[in-house]
């Protein structure tokens, strides 16, 4: 229950969400976690090259054609790469502990130093700094590295969406402004879209820029179309080029945002576990669908499937 | 009903402070110090007040030393977060004057719509000139590079708005 006080407001957004409350938590599905469903799970780009991991890394430099495998140092649950650091790869492991590696994983090391045990099931690069690296841990929180995984830090606990605490499954890191000197981290939960600035000042909703003003101003509140509401969010991707151009990957589908993820658009209507959008090419998508790696060249508009790797 | 219950024991707190402030400020001292609030310069003397306000309103949570409550960084069980520090271990710095003064006055949810949070809305028990005070004082604490990173947001926010 809100509380009381001398200068509360109802928003309409605290009223939607007591209404949805009940309905999520009875919806809630058995989560399936982003990377855990078998071979392959994650995806990425390394410039042009696409990575898939999970039990091994397997690259293609070919748009999904032909792929080598290569070596893990564990079982991969989450990937992360930058565009202005070719060839660095960030994997969050199964096993604990976070992999670097700087040629595009042919070979690795593993960073753990403040990181407390459990798997690492999702992890980012800073958009604006290639050494500033987050890994979130189940059940603990969102730590940071500014060092590219020399050392860590606890940055924020988790986030709390409909009553509880909950998960980040994917972490991507949006270069729009926080207004805070800083950009945003978006976290995929078990419950659906949240966001925190990188100065981890609060988790908070996805909101339009302007929501406040027309708060204030009495306006119409500006459109939004979130994120099916309780839905988990397996994987997330934010592409440099156009950085306010979101994919998410859904139990419902494929889900697309040209505006930070205040309106979304469904563009694949199958289970989908991976995304990964190219960081020159914010129409190159590419996505587990079902069980097949598929690649778009138009935003999702058609999907051709990758060859059996 | 926590909440209500802090701010109307803030209200008695600073209720005696309002007039201990009035009183200093009245008593001609107008030497200058090197914070803005809000573009507006800040008297050494509003500090000083600012800085008795803060003990008698923002202390108890925030911590005497601005050092936040424990462990700061981990939700409490109601699945809100603490009160952080207000020094530059903490991220005020990285809020523009503007949004401090609305947090401080309206509370977080002032700035984060249909945010819950323990942070009580200061609009009641404290005047904007009290607030003012209290925010600078919080300002002339921080180190050379978050002064100057707040001033860089503030900027920001005000050419934004
Ligand atoms: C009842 C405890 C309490 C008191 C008293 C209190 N605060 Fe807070 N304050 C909080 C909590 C808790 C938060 C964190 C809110 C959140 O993020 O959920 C907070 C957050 C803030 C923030 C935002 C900081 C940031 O970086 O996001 C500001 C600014 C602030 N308080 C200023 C003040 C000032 C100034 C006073 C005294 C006039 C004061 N507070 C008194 C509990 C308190």
């Amino acid at each position: 229950m809100k509380m009381i006080e001398p200068n509360f407001r109802p928003t309409r957004r605290a009223v939607l969400t007591a209404a949805l409350g009940i309905g999520v938590l009875a919806a809630l599905p058995g989560v399936a976690r982003a990377g855990t469903g078998g071979a392959n799970g994650s995806l990425a780009f390394d410039g042009d090259a696409l990575l898939s991991a999970g039990g091994t890394l397997s690259t293609s430099t070919d748009g999904g054609a032909t792929w080598s495998e290569r070596a893990l140092p564990g079982r991969v649950l989450a990937l992360a790469t930058h565009r202005d650091r070719p060839g660095r790869v960030v994997a969050g492991l199964a096993e604990g502990g976070v992999g670097f590696s700087e040629d595009g994983g042919a070979t690795w090391r593993v960073g753990t130093a403040g990181l407390p045990d459990g798997a690492v099931n999702a992890v980012a690069i800073g958009s604006r700094d290639p050494d500033l690296i987050y890994a979130a841990i189940p059940g603990d929180g969102l730590y940071k590295s500014e060092d590219a995984g020399e050392s860590w830090t606890l940055a924020m606990d988790r986030p709390w969406l409909d009553e509880a605490e909950r998960d980040p499954l994917a972490l991507v890191s949006v270069d729009l402004d926080t207004g805070m000197g800083g950009i945003w981290i978006y976290a995929g939960t078990e419950t659906g879209l949240t966001r925190v600035p990188d100065c981890f000042c609060r988790w908070q909703d996805v909101q339009p820029g302007n929501a406040m003003d027309a708060l204030v101003a009495g306006d119409a509140p500006p459109p939004e179309n979130p994120l099916p509401a309780g839905e988990p969010v397996l994987s997330l991707a934010s592409s440099p080029s156009s950085p306010e151009r979101l994919y998410a990957a859904l139990p419902s589908g494929l889900w697309a945002s040209r505006d930070g993820g205040v309106v979304w658009t469904q563009i694949v209507e199958e289970s989908a576990s991976a995304v990964a959008v190219h960081p020159e090419d914010e129409t190159y998508v590419a996505a587990i669908v079902g069980d097949a790696l598929k690649l778009s060249r138009d935003s999702g508009m058609t999907w051709t499937a990758a060859a059996a790797k | 009903m926590r909440r209500v219950a802090y701010v109307s024991a803030g209200v008695l707190a600073v209720a005696a402070t309002g007039i201990a402030v009035l009183a200093q400020s009245g008593s001609g001292s107008e030497s200058g110090s090197d914070i803005t609030f809000l573009g507006e310069p800040v008297t050494a003397a509003d500090i000083a007040a600012g800085k008795d306000l803060y003990a008698q309103s923002c202390a108890a949570c925030h911590g005497a030393g601005l050092e936040g409550q424990p462990d700061w960084k981990r939700r409490l069980p109601n699945g809100r977060m603490p009160a952080p520090p207000h020094d530059e271990t903490g991220h005020t710095w990285h809020h523009s004057d503007r949004n401090l003064f609305e947090i401080t006055k309206n509370g977080v949810e002032a700035v984060v719509a249909g945010y819950e949070s323990d942070m009580p809305a200061f609009g009641a028990v404290l005047t904007d000139a009290e607030i003012t005070a209290v925010l600078a004082y919080i300002k002339s604490t921080w180190p050379e590079r978050q002064r100057a990173a707040q001033a860089e947001v503030t900027a920001q926010d005000e050419g934004g708005s």
